[in-house]
């Protein structure tokens, strides 16, 4: 024990020493959270529309200030003609065209359905996507008297065909924030390159400075060696979820509807996954280079890639999606997002604590039995 | 199942006080695939002794020192250090020994006391003995009011003593040392010599491998290493005394390294071999001043200066042994 302690308030000096090195603990999560929070926003807000009101009657006008008030549109442009929206789609400057038809009021009056025509420049598919939903949402507002015929400019008309009426509702995150959907995410991602690329080099370092060769003189065993050296990284690991947990919760008003111990569990489960493949890659790595590039391999793809955390698994091809299961960052990304937005009993996430358990029980016994062997 | 410290008592008899000594080797070898890296290895070294351990790179000395370290397993043979079994003992084996190799294996961003309490950790030094340690390695290595620098601003003389001083802060009576003296000044060196005999005089047992054959002068005994096999073993006395009988002439000679490829054509040379800036050659028994070697190399238009004859030194004796091998230093 005393032993296993040396090595962990060892490692902790040469972690307090690297100024670079506590950036890249305690700056870059931050950083990395604002960044994805904005960047890869996926809400779309202020979308820039032109209207074209051919009826212009009260009514229509009625239908375009209902338009304008919603946060999501944002009317830039009045056009006078058809002509004009090629130009309007051409130059950028809108990505929703508005047209109300003629004989719109009459058909409001005389109890008809109305005639509203709603073109999305479909290259921005994001932009169209949730344009085109929001402005039908908007005409079934307005009183379900207006018949919306919806043309994507630039794309293949998916949805409107057919008579069908679809009444969406979003649970969890019903206003549809992206951040909510990409905190939990992230912190499945940062943990993971923190942890995996840290442990990966801190025994090649030790090699390739000699100061290794020295300790397996010493009367350490290999299993104190690695205890005393993921400690300290099992902890910063912990404080990173912290900090992008409460960051998460202060700044962009995300829920966290589960039980706290719970996550700490799956975390705690999690961490010891990814500080394990750290120890293996360092224990086979032969430079702390090629330590580098295979950690951010085993870091990086898979969580970025396979996890679930930018594209929906579901929507993967069958390989991806089965190599996917080989990773336990996708368990933990189930959990994080459960447990933030919806809560989620133990019962519920049964499967991916028990997948995360032997997970964490493979990857350790790997790793022991890596170090026991003899150099 | 017997319980391990049943067995540790039946293998060790009597051994741990002991008077024993503080290395034997018996048929030690290890081979890495179809390379022999140490080929049955045998030799014993006393307790109190300085054991120079020599021979060229790549010869064997490191692995036969890792095994003895019980850092890697024999592929067959074995050996006991400080009573201890090599193979079945280990962890035993590496709490009483030291080891020092020429990395120094200090942690450079930690300061001086941060690295010794490190070491302290390991070794699970009491805080007590701790303190007495410390106080005894800064004195030793001449650190006393730098504890709280960084190792990696320490020039390296300091830095290697204070290797040393971690190597040994659990006292141990034995001590491995890797050429720890490779890549530094001459005048380290020698400070770090004299602090190598006081650990003799005090009852430790030193390992020593070199390649500085100075160096080699200063060990009780000595066993050359080469090719994984030991080719001569003894005191430094023992190991010349093959060729104090022989006729070795330094010549100052331009151009060394022409010459003495010039030289080794003669039959009346058995070996010729560069000392610095000299050429040593080895007439063997004839005994003849100059063997007419002074006019053999002016004919070929060298300028020669002084001819003497000299007393075998270590080296003349490691290029004699090497040379009886069938090879070349």
């Amino acid at each position: 024990m005393r032993r296993i302690l040396a090595i962990a308030r060892k490692e902790f000096l040469h972690i307090i020493r690297d100024k670079r090195l506590l950036g890249v603990i305690l700056v870059m999560p931050l950083i990395q959270l604002f960044l994805y929070a904005y960047a890869l926003s996926f809400d779309v807000k202020q979308l820039p529309t032109a209207t074209l009101d051919l009826d212009r009657t009260t009514a229509s006008r009625q239908y375009i200030d209902a338009l304008q008030q919603s946060n999501y549109f944002l009317v830039d442009g009045v056009l006078t003609s058809y002509a004009q929206v090629d130009n309007r789609f051409e130059s950028g400057a809108d990505k929703v065209v508005v047209v109300v038809g003629a004989g719109f009021g009459n058909d409001i009056a005389a109890g008809r359905a109305g005639n509203v025509q709603i073109l999305v420049d479909g290259s921005d598919a994001n932009a169209a996507q949730i344009g085109s939903s929001y402005a039908g949402a908007l005409s079934r507002v307005f009183g379900s008297k207006v018949a919306i015929s919806q043309i994507e400019q630039k794309g293949l008309n998916m949805s409107g065909a057919g008579g069908l009426t679809s009444s969406i509702r979003t649970w969890y995150n019903p206003e549809g924030i992206s951040a909510a959907y990409f905190v939990p995410g992230l912190i499945v991602v940062l943990v993971t390159m923190i942890t995996v690329l840290q442990t990966a080099n801190t025994l090649v370092k030790e090699k390739e400075q000699g100061t290794y060769e020295q300790l397996i003189v010493s009367p350490i065993s290999r299993i104190e060696l690695m205890v005393g050296k993921i400690a300290p990284w099992a902890l910063i690991g912990a404080l990173d979820i912290i900090i992008i947990a409460v960051v998460g919760i202060l700044a962009f008003g995300i829920p966290f509807r589960g039980s706290v111990g719970l996550f700490a569990l799956s975390s705690l489960l999690y961490v010891i996954c990814t500080l394990g493949l750290g120890l293996i890659v360092s224990a086979r790595a032969t430079s702390v280079d090629s330590a580098n590039q295979l950690g951010s391999l085993i870091a990086f793809l898979p969580t970025f890639m396979l996890s679930g955390f930018v594209f929906p698994i579901s929507s993967m091809p069958p390989v991806l999606q089965w190599l996917s299961y080989l990773f336990p960052a996708r368990y933990f990304m189930v959990i994080c997002r459960t447990v933030f937005l919806k809560g989620g009993s133990p019962a519920v996430l049964f499967p991916q604590i028990a997948a995360l358990v032997v997970f964490a029980v493979v990857i350790v016994v790997l790793a022991a039995s890596l170090y026991r062997e003899r150099a | 199942m017997q319980l391990p410290w049943t067995k540790t008592q039946q293998t060790r008899p009597n051994t741990s006080g002991g008077d024993g000594d503080a290395i034997v080797v018996s048929g030690l070898r290890k081979t890495f695939g179809d390379f022999v890296a140490v080929d049955n290895v045998d030799f014993r070294v006393k307790r109190g002794e300085i054991f120079g351990f020599l021979g060229p790179n790549g010869s064997g000395k490191t692995t036969t020192i890792r095994m003895l370290c019980g850092v890697i397993a024999p592929t067959s043979g074995g050996g006991t250090v400080m009573g201890y079994d090599v193979v079945n003992e280990p962890e035993r084996v590496r709490e009483n020994i030291g080891y020092m190799s020429q990395k120094f294996s200090l942690f450079q961003d930690l300061t001086v006391d941060e690295n010794l309490r490190f070491y302290s950790g390991i070794y699970g030094l009491t805080p007590e003995k701790y303190a007495e340690r410390r106080a005894y390695i800064l004195r030793m290595a001449d650190l006393e009011g730098r504890e709280d620098e960084l190792t990696g601003n320490l020039s390296v003389g300091w830095k290697q003593r204070l290797a040393l001083g971690c190597a040994t802060i659990h006292e141990p009576k034995l001590i491995f040392l890797d050429e720890p003296t490779s890549g530094v000044d001459p005048t380290a060196r020698r400070q770090f010599w004299e602090l190598l005999n006081d650990l003799a005089n005090e009852g430790v047992t030193l390992f020593v491998t070199t390649h500085y054959m100075d160096e080699a002068t200063h060990c009780n005994r000595l066993a050359f290493i080469y090719r994984g096999t030991i080719i001569a073993e003894g005191t430094p006395q023992e190991v010349k005394a093959d060729l104090t009988a022989d006729t070795i002439l330094q010549i100052a000679v331009d151009r060394g390294e022409e010459a003495l490829a010039a030289l080794e054509e003669l039959d009346s040379v058995d070996e010729g071999y560069m000392q610095g800036s000299l050429v040593h050659v080895n007439l063997g028994r004839r005994g003849a001043e100059d063997a007419g070697l002074r006019e053999f190399l002016v004919d070929r238009g060298f300028e020669v200066g002084a001819i003497d004859r000299v007393e075998p030194t270590l080296e003349d004796a490691f290029v004699h042994l090497v040379t009886q091998q069938g090879g070349r230093a």
